[in-house]
């Protein structure tokens, strides 16, 4: 996984476009810098707000992440595998998921994982634009949605956590 | 000089023949004549002056009535005229100006030729002056800048008071000094002229060249160049001085103007600082933008995920991870046991026996590759994605109000410099005042300059000439012939020496009692603590007198200014009178002669004591009045001058192109 480059294709190359073009009068007035980074963030935001969307082929556009990038954040782009794999579909016991996440991982046999990561990929791709781009005119209006959606999700996913008792939580897990 | 009577031939409102005549009864010396306003009484008195000397105030510079122009035909001609019948100095003039009108083949008004003639009766003749000579004539029987004053345009009295109070030029002074009667004196002193070539004392000099002495011939003439060098040196100071006045008075013209609209410079510079700041704080924004993007781009990973890392983590740590691992045994443990073909137990270890096949499968679940390493590899990760950006939010939400508060500044700036804006269509820009006043600086600085190197200049030529001078006297006294030349020159000089303190004494004499006058006649009509300096080029200066007896100088009022006229007029008319009634010696040197006065309404700047005052005045001091009022001054005026009245017209406005002069 990770080793190859990954093709935006359809309305989600559209988007994934728009996310990241210049907005303002400095080069680097994006919202998001370069697609890869739409990318590492997309499955994590589908995961949360429950959204899986399939490859669209209605237009030709297209928009690619090359393989330099992905192998560079390889790391990270794994962590964010096992994590949504380790949390993905409670009704699936404990065991099968961890062995998703941790033993099968890089298996070439795992297309389901793989296409439902990539589920993910795609339906965080339609949330970040729907939230950010869509409801906005001019380039305010991005900031201003970056701020809202940030104060949603914080309000929603985040709000009653905090650092120290996830590093507390760590602690216990080490043992 | 006297006016008998004045014809009008399609001259403005008076359509057709029109004609007026003037008391000229010794006791009842007054015309009066009333019109409403509108009804032509300017035009009357501009009559006088458009037959004198050809010109007058009127924008519109045709003279035509207007119902006779627009019935005009094409290549049809008309004439405009005025008759003027006067006597000056004992002999009947007629003055008559004609000017004639045509309508070209496109319908325009083209004024053609005009004609001006003077005639007078002589030994029961009617001769004519040439026509080289009219010009002359006009300004001996009554020169144009003094005209102003006589056929006096009372509504006109800003630029008046103007032109009094700062002297209008030496032709203006030679004219009053005229009507003084100091121009017998004037011209002796012309004749004599030390430095002049056609003067007495010049002739003398040039009969230095009928001698045969070269030198002396070289000498004249070098004086004579020095001495002319030295004339338009003085000249052109005059001028420099001229020039520097007029240019003062336009730089404390700008300045004021500049000081009034300095708010516009305060306003001006306001709006610079305001823009720069909305510079910068546009600027700022930027930043802080940029910063902000960069926090949302910077791994948000573990901010986003952080929800989902705690119920990993949770999740971890609640179940009970069966180890399906040996505890202290390693992938290296078991390659070498495969290695050595031997189990820790003794079993054979062959390829492909069982006991192979469970240590393989046993790899599966020692380290490195047991599930808790793994796990533990996982935990770390999380404690570290964690530590670096857990603060996303904090950060975003400080930068996003940092960005709000900088555009609510920018906002804030934006609406004052609109409001400067607004204020500023308002106010004049001062800066081209500034350039000009920069510019009129100059010029009074470059003029100094000039003033000093001609002063220089000057001395240098005065000294060199006199040098000159006593050199050829020197020269010319060895002479017999020429030491008789000396002599007459010393004769002539002499009577010039005399002729002029006598002329000073006598211009001082008659510049006071013309000072006293006037102040008489104008405290007569003006009361208050206010007082008239008259100095050597007949400028008038106001002085106020306040209670501790401090003088200064002032502006005047409408009222005053038209009492200062009208007091310098008849301070003149009443001296002119004196000095042809004078049975004293002394005076008779000044001859001169009176003059009427032609008066356009000035009646309607004045209250109704003033009104009586004047007309108290008036007819004693002047030889013959004609006076223009209005409808609204007639019952006052006829109250107080009734008895002197010997002639009354009236002006009957039939439309506005139509005015008929009636008698009364």
């Amino acid at each position: 996984m990770f080793d190859k480059e990954y093709v935006f294709s359809g309305k989600h190359a559209d988007m994934v476009k728009k996310l990241t073009a210049q907005f303002g009068t400095d080069t680097n007035s994006k919202i998001f810098s370069r697609n890869i980074d739409v990318y590492i963030v997309a499955p994590i935001i589908g995961f949360l707000y429950g959204r899986k969307s399939s490859i669209d082929n209605t237009s030709d556009q297209t928009t690619k992440i090359f393989t330099e990038q992905l192998i560079k954040e390889t790391t990270t782009l794994k962590y964010n595998y096992q994590l949504i794999m380790l949390l993905n579909k409670k009704q699936l016991p404990f065991e099968e998921r961890l062995d998703k996440a941790f033993r099968n991982y890089g298996n070439k046999e795992n297309t389901d994982d793989e296409e439902t990561y990539n589920e993910f990929v795609l339906g965080g791709v339609e949330i970040l634009y729907e939230k950010i781009i869509e409801e906005a005119n001019m380039s305010e209006d991005f900031l201003q949605n970056i701020y809202d959606f940030t104060e949603e999700f914080n309000n929603r996913f985040n709000g009653s956590i905090t650092t120290d008792e996830i590093l507390d939580l760590c602690m216990l897990a080490k043992k | 000089m006297l006016l008998k009577s004045i014809k009008l031939f399609n001259f403005r409102q008076f359509k057709g023949e029109q004609e007026a005549s003037f008391s000229t009864d010794i006791h009842k010396n007054v015309t009066v004549i009333m019109g409403d306003n509108g009804s032509g009484k300017t035009s009357f008195a501009q009559a006088f002056t458009w037959c004198l000397y050809g010109d007058t105030d009127f924008a519109d510079k045709s003279m035509l009535n207007k119902e006779i122009e627009n019935n005009l035909m094409p290549r049809q001609q008309v004439s405009v005229k005025v008759n003027l019948d006067l006597t000056h100095n004992d002999i009947e003039y007629n003055i008559s100006r004609a000017q004639i009108y045509s309508r070209d083949d496109y319908g325009k008004i083209k004024p053609l030729s005009t004609s001006f003639n003077i005639s007078y009766k002589k030994n029961g003749q009617q001769e004519f002056v040439k026509q080289s000579e009219v010009e002359s004539r006009i300004k001996e029987i009554l020169p144009k800048e003094l005209s102003k004053y006589f056929f006096f345009d009372g509504e006109r009295i800003q630029n008046f008071s103007k032109q009094i109070q700062r002297g209008k030029s030496k032709e203006f002074a030679q004219a009053v000094r005229g009507l003084l009667g100091l121009n017998a004196f004037i011209e002796a002193m012309e004749h004599l002229k030390p430095t002049s070539k056609f003067g007495v004392i010049g002739s003398y000099n040039d009969s230095y060249d009928s001698s045969s002495d070269d030198k002396i011939r070289e000498y004249s003439n070098k004086i004579q160049k020095y001495q002319d060098d030295l004339d338009s040196i003085d000249q052109r100071l005059l001028q420099i001085n001229d020039s520097i006045q007029i240019a003062d008075e336009k730089c404390a013209e700008l300045s004021n103007k500049i000081n009034l609209h300095s708010e516009g410079e305060r306003l001006q510079n306001e709006k610079k600082s305001l823009n720069q700041k909305i510079g910068k704080l546009i600027m700022a924004r930027n930043q802080a933008e940029g910063s902000l993007l960069k926090v949302f781009n910077n791994n948000p990973t573990a901010y986003f995920a952080k929800s989902l890392i705690k119920q990993a983590l949770d999740t971890l740590s609640n179940q009970d991870i069966r180890d399906k691992g040996i505890p202290d045994i390693h992938e290296r443990t078991i390659k070498y046991l495969i290695d050595r073909g031997i189990c820790v137990c003794g079993t054979k270890i062959t390829f492909g026996n069982d006991a192979y096949v469970e240590l393989n499968k046993a790899l599966e679940y020692l380290p490195p590759k047991s599930i808790g390493t793994i796990i533990s590899q996982f935990v770390n990760e999380s404690e570290i994605r964690l530590k670096t950006s857990g603060f996303l939010y904090e950060q975003i939400s400080d930068q996003y109000k940092i960005i709000r508060d900088f555009e609510s500044d920018i906002d804030e700036s934006r609406t004052d410099l609109s409001e400067i804006d607004k204020k500023l269509t308002d106010v004049v820009d001062v800066a081209p005042y500034q350039i000009d006043l920069h510019k009129y600086k100059d010029k009074i600085a470059e003029l100094d300059r000039e003033k000093r190197d001609l002063y220089q200049k000057r001395g240098a030529y005065l000294t060199s000439r006199d040098r000159l001078i006593t050199d050829r006297s020197e020269l010319t006294l060895r002479d017999e012939k020429n030491r008789k030349i000396e002599v007459y020159k010393a004769y002539a000089q002499y009577m010039y020496d005399e002729l002029y303190a006598l002329y000073q004494e006598s211009e001082d004499k008659i510049r006071k009692k013309l000072e006293n006058y006037i102040n008489e006649i104008f405290r007569s009509i003006y009361e208050g603590g206010i007082s008239l300096k008259i100095d050597s080029e007949y400028n008038i200066q106001i002085l106020v007198e306040d209670t501790d007896g401090h003088v200064f100088d002032v502006e005047a009022s409408t009222a005053q200014s038209l009492s200062v006229i009208f007091a310098f007029i008849t301070g003149i008319i009443k001296i002119a009178r004196e000095n042809n009634n004078s049975i004293d010696d002394d005076s008779r040197m000044l001859e001169s002669e009176p003059y009427p006065l032609v008066m356009d309404a000035p009646l309607s700047s004045f209250d109704k004591t003033r009104i009586r005052t004047i007309c108290d005045t008036l007819p004693k001091i002047a030889e013959q009045i004609i006076i223009f009022i209005k409808d609204t001054d007639g019952e006052i005026a006829e109250e107080h001058l009734g008895q002197v009245v010997g002639k009354r017209y009236f002006f009957d406005k039939k439309n506005e192109f139509d005015t008929i002069i009636m008698q009364r």
